[in-house]
């Protein structure tokens, strides 16, 4: 790998470019994509000639001299040809699609965190424009997706292109503060998540409760929305510890303003007060991470010319990461001719969520949504996709580079397992550093105990450092081969915590690499993987949000892979349920998720078995059940159905269980369910539960029936333009769902 | 170990039921399934033994044998199935359940089990349990160290429940070649019931 940083980024060889399409890839997120595909596909042309009114603000910063990949190379970069790892799987089918689109939410969750410090007066400036926490809250939205496609490299020099690349820009004070103590702050993390979920689910204009699972004629099911919700909470809970550095800011954004009367000095502060002021980060985390330093330029009050000038200065100075940001420092209204909405933060955390979700529910009319000038956004868009392209990621390929040829391909060798096996057994390998914690038992001695981490420069540590670079970088392969190092290392040393993450992080990189795909050994391997790293967090560290993390993590990698790992996913949803580690609405999540895994095992080809039909078709009751006790009939309805689908293949063409006892159950669950409906409505249910048992059987059958019947038939006369169906709609079903139906069409 | 066997006709329709317990080292030879009103209804026995049937269906064409074997198990209340098929397509099907569940941490199962009770709201008015949905209550903790109770995936195991379903089988043969029984009728016959009880008594 060459040194990434000064050289223009080189297409890869013809020899990776089978040519894979990536167009799939866009259609999958809708809601959030499209505007971000669709700003890329007219950036390069039109908004630097048609938005800015001054000069095009991307002149001055494009043409540096040695960061010729932006404006020009960047057509050339998209259409790169990537390897052909891409395909994983086959997306002809929707259930590959909503795979896909798992992985790539677990994917984008791990991604590098980049601080963001500026000075007083440039958050002045932003707060005139409405952002409260100043410039960090401007940028953040941005840096989830970084528009266009990021060009990566891996160890083994191979490029690939990712379009769903983003980073997660957080106020440099959070990475500063210590972490919180293992229990207190956690533990209550997952009940946060809970208070999310309810929070969404009582919320009226939320969309969720009414149509939870899109009707798929395939038969497959998707993942819900909820569930996404609910994953995605999962994935945002961690901070910063000691024991992965996914948290630890890979760079941080230095910003000061044009109005700063000597900003070159105030940089130069700021840079001071990271490195050993009041922003300087924990003992564990590295401290040599990227500082790029922006300029932001105040457009509507300030000099051009001036800032162009002090603009070289700087470059000057402070070398190549800069970046000369031009915004405009009135408040934008709604009103305004080119406004645009300030997109929503996809990775809040819980916390986070649950403060800040209630403002748009509280002034509903009077959006309390901020906006945008169209040139800011273009201005904030094209430096966020200028930051990553080219100084995070060139910098973290050169890190990775460096530490796996220095630190790790020294332990890989013959030697260096020598050198470890030495350390167990003799203690002569590294005794002068084992002195002082009594090196017990081949203990490195680098591990500090009392706190619970490795300093920063420690072999261990820069080796987990690479390794979670790699991952960032999506370089799975070597990130598994790392962690694998590690997970000895950490279990001499007794480092629970570390050692479960590098199990954990082993068995993801493995599920995640698309060339491993798994056969039986090596899925048994994973599963150990998880086995070791759940007992390790949960009974050595008592840490139930990772845990939970993980076997979620478990639950859906393993899932996407399909076959025989889908039944191992079910298991370790069985088992989440098991350690009390999920409360009530999750529990009810989790039933559906393991309905899904099972549903999602194919039965073998050609014949009628193999198929995993009546147990997915149980959990789906079960989670019927719980949904009903949670006083969620319309969800409970809707895992019903799915009951109905999954359990028709298998029970006779009557619909009538052969057991006994099952048909009871689901009979007087579906009485429930109706009931629950009629209740959400005011209306009377007596009569309706004092009716014989028969009858009812006939009753909510029929019912069913109809539902099916009605779903389409609301469609059609949608489609031919009549509104006049919902009247005519017996008053029993439930009102949400037809609503929701009727607006959707 | 609490026992519940069942034999299912071709169209998955039970053909005769028996639940009981373990009489080695103690045992009073009655079953106490640690799922809520066991006493009452058998829904979740029903249910699991349903969703095995998926395993059941794929172990007949892997698996030449007529015994075969335990198929299945059911994490949340650890119940496992074992089964035997017999020429006619018919299944005998024995869920066995240890007397503790051997997963850890059974403390914060049975609180988070707790809250989700499979409660029939409404209709049925008597839900007045706490029992959880996998269990939780109920088990008398009669910690016997047999090897068939301690380890329901065991060598002895498994050979204890293969002779029981040997005598079944006999038993079910002779039931089944009565004048007065036609294929898919239930197995009304006390003789049987009784054979198999004693099965169960002699070996599990």
């Amino acid at each position: 790998m060459t040194s990434p940083g000064d050289a223009a980024p080189v297409k890869p060889p013809p020899s990776f470019s089978p040519g894979v399409p990536r167009v799939a890839s866009k259609t999958r997120y809708p809601s959030q994509r499209r505007d971000s595909t669709a700003s890329l596909e007219s950036e390069p042309a039109e908004p630097r000639i048609g938005t800015s009114p001054t000069p095009p603000l991307s002149r001055t910063t494009f043409e540096l001299p040695l960061r010729t990949a932006s404006p020009h190379g960047r057509p050339a970069r998209s259409s790169t040809p990537q390897a052909g790892r891409s395909s994983l799987g086959s997306p002809i089918d929707g259930r590959a699609d909503a795979a896909l689109e798992t992985r790539s939410l677990i994917i984008r969750s791990f991604s590098p965190v980049i601080g963001v410090y500026a000075s007083a007066d440039t958050d002045e400036l932003v707060r005139q424009k409405g952002f409260k926490d100043g410039f960090w809250e401007l940028i953040r939205p941005f840096g989830e997706n970084v528009p266009g496609k990021l060009v990566i490299r891996d160890s083994i020099g191979s490029s690939r292109g990712w379009e769903d690349y983003g980073v997660r820009f957080v106020d440099l004070k959070e990475s500063c503060q210590p972490p919180e103590g293992p229990n207190q702050g956690r533990n209550s993390s997952l009940a946060q998540v809970e208070g999310v979920l309810e929070k969404e689910l009582d919320s009226p204009d939320t969309p969720l409760s009414g149509s939870l699972h899109p009707k798929d004629l395939l038969g497959l099911s998707t993942t819900s929305p909820l569930y996404k919700l609910y994953l995605r909470q999962l994935l945002s809970i961690a901070t910063a510890s000691p024991h992965e550095t996914f948290r630890h800011p890979v760079a941080s954004v230095v910003a000061t303003s044009s109005r700063n009367p000597a900003p070159l000095e105030s940089l130069r502060q700021l840079y001071a007060d990271t490195n050993n002021g009041s922003r300087r980060v924990s003992e564990w985390i590295h401290p040599e991470y990227l500082r790029y330093y922006v300029l932001v330029h105040d457009e509507d009050r300030d000099d051009i010319s001036e800032s162009t000038k002090l603009y070289d200065q700087m470059k000057r100075h402070f070398g190549l990461h800069c970046h000369l940001l031009r915004l405009r420092s009135n408040q934008c209204v709604v009103t305004d001719d080119d406004s645009v909405q300030v997109p929503e933060c996809e990775w809040l955390s819980p916390s986070e969520r649950l403060l800040g979700r209630a403002e748009p529910l509280v002034d509903l009319d009077s959006d309390g949504l901020l906006y945008l000038f169209e040139s800011d956004v273009m201005a904030i868009k094209s430096f966020v996709r200028e930051l990553v392209a080219q100084s995070v990621i060139p910098f973290m390929e050169n890190k990775v580079a460096v530490w796996n040829d220095r630190v790790a391909s020294r332990r890989r060798g013959i030697s260096g397992r020598f050198m470890s096996m030495s350390r167990k057994w003799a203690g002569f390998g590294s005794s002068s550093r084992s002195s002082f914690t009594g090196a017990g038992g081949g203990a490195s001695g680098n591990y500090n105990v009392a706190h619970g981490f490795y300093d920063y420069d420690n072999d261990e540590a820069l080796l987990r450092k690479m390794a979670d670079y790699a991952f960032m970088l999506r370089d799975w392969k070597l990130s598994g081969s790392t962690y694998e190092l590690l997970r000895s290392d950490y279990a001499n040393d007794k480092a629970w915590k570390h050692h479960a993450g590098a199990y954990e992080m082993c068995a993801v990189s493995l599920l995640l690499n698309p060339l491993g795909m798994g056969t039986k050994t090596k899925l048994e391997n994973i599963d150990q993987m998880f086995e070791t790293a759940c007992y390790s967090y949960l009974t050595r560290c008592s840490d139930a949000p990772n845990t939970l993390r993980c076997l979620t993590l478990a639950v859906e990698l393993l899932k996407t892979r399909g076959g025989s790992a889908a039944e191992s996913a079910a298991k370790w949803a069985m088992r989440a349920m098991d350690l009390g580690l999920v409360e009530s609405i999750g529990q009810g999540l989790f039933s559906e998720r393991i309905s899904a895994c099972y549903a999602s095992r194919a039965p073998v080809n050609g014949v009628r078995w193999g198929s995993r039909r009546r147990k997915a078709g149980m959990w789906s009751l079960f989670a019927a059940d719980m949904w009903l006790r949670l006083g969620k009939p319309a969800l409970a309805s809707a895992c019903l159905e799915e009951a109905e689908r999954l359990y028709a293949d298998v029970i006779g063409s009557d619909g009538v269980f052969p057991m006994p006892e099952m048909q009871t159950l689901v009979d007087n669950l579906r009485l429930s369910v109706k009931v629950g409906y009629l209740e959400a409505r005011g209306l009377d249910v007596r009569e309706e539960t004092g009716s014989t048992d028969p009858l009812d059987n006939e009753e909510t059958s029929e019912k069913l029936d109809r539902r099916m019947n009605r779903r389409s038939l609301i469609m059609n006369p949608l489609e031919t333009g009549s509104l006049a169906l919902p009247p005519v709609q017996p008053a029993r079903d439930g009102d949400n769902r037809e609503n929701d139906d009727f607006e959707r069409a | 170990m609490s026992y519940y066997f069942t034999i299912l006709s071709p169209t998955d329709a039970p053909l005769f039921n028996i639940a009981f317990g373990t009489s080695k080292s103690g045992g009073d030879g009655i079953a106490r399934f640690r799922f809520p009103e066991a006493s009452q209804n058998t829904y979740m026995t029903q249910f699991i033994i349903n969703s095995s049937l998926d395993m059941l269906e794929e172990a007949q064409w892997m698996n030449g044998n007529m015994y075969l074997k335990h198929i299945d198990t059911y994490p949340p209340a650890a119940a496992y199935i074992s089964a035997f098929l017999t020429p006619s397509g018919t299944r005998f099907v024995l869920l066995h359940q240890p007397p503790q569940p051997n997963i850890p941490a059974s403390a914060t199962t049975s609180g988070a089990a707790g809250s989700m009770s499979m409660s029939l709201s409404a209709s049925t008015s008597s839900s007045s349990t706490g029992g959880g949905l996998f269990g939780g209550s109920g088990s008398s903790g009669r910690t016997s160290s047999s090897s068939i109770a301690a380890n329901p995936t065991a060598p002895q195991t498994e050979e204890a429940v293969r002779q029981f379903m040997s005598e079944v089988y006999e038993g079910y043969v002779k039931t089944v070649m009565s004048p007065f029984y036609r294929r898919g009728m239930e197995i009304k016959s006390p003789v049987f019931r009784g054979k198999v009880s004693a099965a169960g008594r002699k070996w599990l």
